[in-house]
């Protein structure tokens, strides 16, 4: 339940690919709640997370563009100095490595993004709960 | 199963026929074609100075400029109302080259044709997809009239609306297709998207396949996308159309029909006929050819033959695969590669799908090139990292096995021009 789909795109390094996504999430009537690029010299990753991610599969496969659906979740954002710190120390102090993370804004606050092992999520998630650290179920 | 005899002949045989062949078309076109009558009488040969096969190597070559200079009928040995049938290449430089046939040419094609189908198992309980373009291509009609010699079941698909094909392959049960290899992976891959157990919808048993050159290894992904025996034909129009040569069950070398057409593997730059077993440009000499009859042709494709008996039983030459065009041939600072050879290293990396394009540009006075290949579904990932080992892994095979440099360049899957025809391969900058 605390499962958030993410969408990872395979972007090539030229001008036009992220119209080429984003155009077709406007015409099919997909809400983007985050969108985060990472890019190498030659190629990049779109991650994106949408209102409706099954459909979203479907318009980009038909579109002829690759894509692979990741399982991250989101914490809510407390707004003091050193709230961040808190839940990373919180998870690597049980061994969770986080591969990667990043920050999104909602209609309220905010929330961080977490990406770690699947084999760790479930375990995750309780530590996290155990602790108090508000985990959303949804964007 | 083996259509006619001679294909098992003893090799004697196959070349007392070949030898009187070969005289009677040297002097067919000397007193038919003035244009050979004038290379004949620059290097003084008259038709009687050919008295065995190995005399060939004073006849003068022919080329498709020769056939562009006299376009279109200008080489045509009969007169137009012995003419049934012209096809023509599709010339994209210029000009295209034309070919005639007669009532004897095109039974020869026939024949030829029907050993292809029988080579790859087919009889007239069979029935055939025919995925080649109709018209002026000589894919379709050949294919098409192959199979009615063997009393097969023809479905003329012609080429293009994959979905269409799909169904028409399914409801009529076709057990044996014909198409391009580039065509049918395609066919395969848009036939994948109802399931993995797409096959059980099928009859398909055996595939012939042609009209591009292909490497071992897209042969292997047709072959095993479909779950059927692979057989390659090769032909060119200039000289029939397909069926100038075919693979049968036992391996990859194609079985040249030879009692119709005289092979030889020469050097491209000296035109020193080269011995059995080496590469070289193949040059072919129709031996029965009555419209367009053509005297030691330059294929422009690069291959080798041998004489060594296939367990299948037939006797006649084997030509390997072509290996790549002698125009196609790329030097990257100083190291000769053909496309196919750069095929085979991609196809033999896992995850990355059998479309690619070459670039060979010139950046100051090296040269760079480029590859790019799709990345397939099965390695999409949400790593940089694991994609950039792809990369890696492609470019540190080139450069160990056909030791060249070259930037490997991941591009979105179905991104690279998609012929359902015929596939771009490489574009070469430099040539500009």
């Amino acid at each position: 339940m605390y499962r958030i789909k993410q969408l990872s795109v395979f972007i090539e390094n030229r001008t036009g690919q992220i119209t080429d996504v984003t155009t077709i999430l406007s015409q099919n009537n997909l809400s983007i709640k985050s969108i985060n690029l990472i890019d190498s010299n030659d190629f990049g990753l779109l991650r994106v997370i949408v209102d409706d991610a099954q459909k979203t599969k479907k318009v980009l496969d038909n579109a002829g563009i690759s894509l692979k659906i990741t399982d991250v979740f989101a914490v809510a954002i407390d707004d003091h100095i050193g709230s961040f710190n808190e839940v990373v120390t919180l998870l690597s102090s049980n061994n969770i490595n986080i591969e990667y993370t990043y920050t999104i804004n909602n209609n309220h606050n905010g929330a961080f993004i977490f990406k770690v092992s699947p084999l760790l999520f479930n375990k995750t998630i309780d530590i996290l709960k155990e602790n108090n650290v508000e985990v959303l179920k949804e964007l | 199963m083996i259509w006619n005899e001679i294909e098992s002949a003893r090799r004697e045989d196959i070349e007392a026929t070949q030898l009187s062949r070969l005289q009677d078309t040297v002097q067919r076109v000397y007193s038919l074609t003035p244009f050979y009558k004038e290379k004949f009488n620059e290097i003084g040969l008259k038709p009687e100075d050919i008295t065995s096969l190995t005399d060939i190597s004073k006849l003068p070559f022919t080329t498709k400029k020769d056939l562009r200079a006299h376009y279109p009928f200008g080489l045509f040995t009969v007169p137009m109302s012995e003419v049934i049938r012209v096809h023509s290449s599709s010339g994209t430089t210029g000009k295209p080259t034309v070919v005639g046939y007669t009532k004897a040419d095109m039974d020869v094609w026939d024949e030829v044709m029907a050993r292809v189908f029988t080579m790859a198992g087919a009889t007239s309980e069979d029935i055939v997809h025919n995925g080649y373009g109709y018209g002026l291509f000589t894919g379709g009609l050949g294919f098409h009239n192959g199979a009615e010699k063997i009393g097969a079941t023809i479905i003329p698909a012609s080429g293009g609306m994959t979905d269409r094909q799909l169904m028409l392959m399914r409801d009529f049960g076709a057990t044996i297709l014909a198409a391009t290899p580039t065509f049918s992976l395609h066919m395969a891959e848009v036939a994948k998207k109802t399931g993995s157990n797409y096959l059980k919808d099928y009859k398909l048993k055996a595939g012939i396949f042609g009209a591009e050159p292909t490497s071992s290894g897209l042969k292997k992904e047709v072959a095993e996308a479909w779950g059927i025996d692979y057989h390659e034909v090769y032909g060119l129009s200039e000289i029939i159309g397909p069926g100038v040569a075919c693979s049968c069950k036992e391996s990859e070398l194609l079985h040249v029909f030879e009692d119709h057409f005289y092979f030889e593997i020469i050097d491209s730059e000296t035109g020193e006929i080269k011995p059995e077993g080496e590469r070289g440009e193949l040059v072919i000499t129709p031996l029965t050819k009555q419209a367009l009859p053509l005297l030691r042709y330059r294929t422009g494709d690069i291959t080798s033959i041998t004489k060594e008996p296939c367990k299948c039983g037939r006797t006649l030459l084997r030509m390997e695969s072509i290996v790549g065009r002698a125009d196609d041939m790329l030097i990257i600072s100083g190291v000769n590669v053909y496309p196919s050879q750069i095929e085979h290293v991609i196809a033999n990396t896992e995850g990355v799908t059998l479309n690619y394009q070459i670039i060979a540009e010139k950046k100051g006075h090296l040269d760079k090139l480029e590859i790019h290949v799709e990345v397939s579904d099965e390695i999409m990932s949400d790593s940089l990292g694991e994609m950039a080992i792809i990369k890696k892994k492609i470019q540190s095979a080139l450069l160990n096995n056909l030791y060249i440099n070259a930037n490997v360049i991941l591009v979105q899957p179905r991104s690279l021009a998609r012929s359902e025809g015929k596939a771009v391969r490489i574009i070469d900058k430099r040539k500009d």
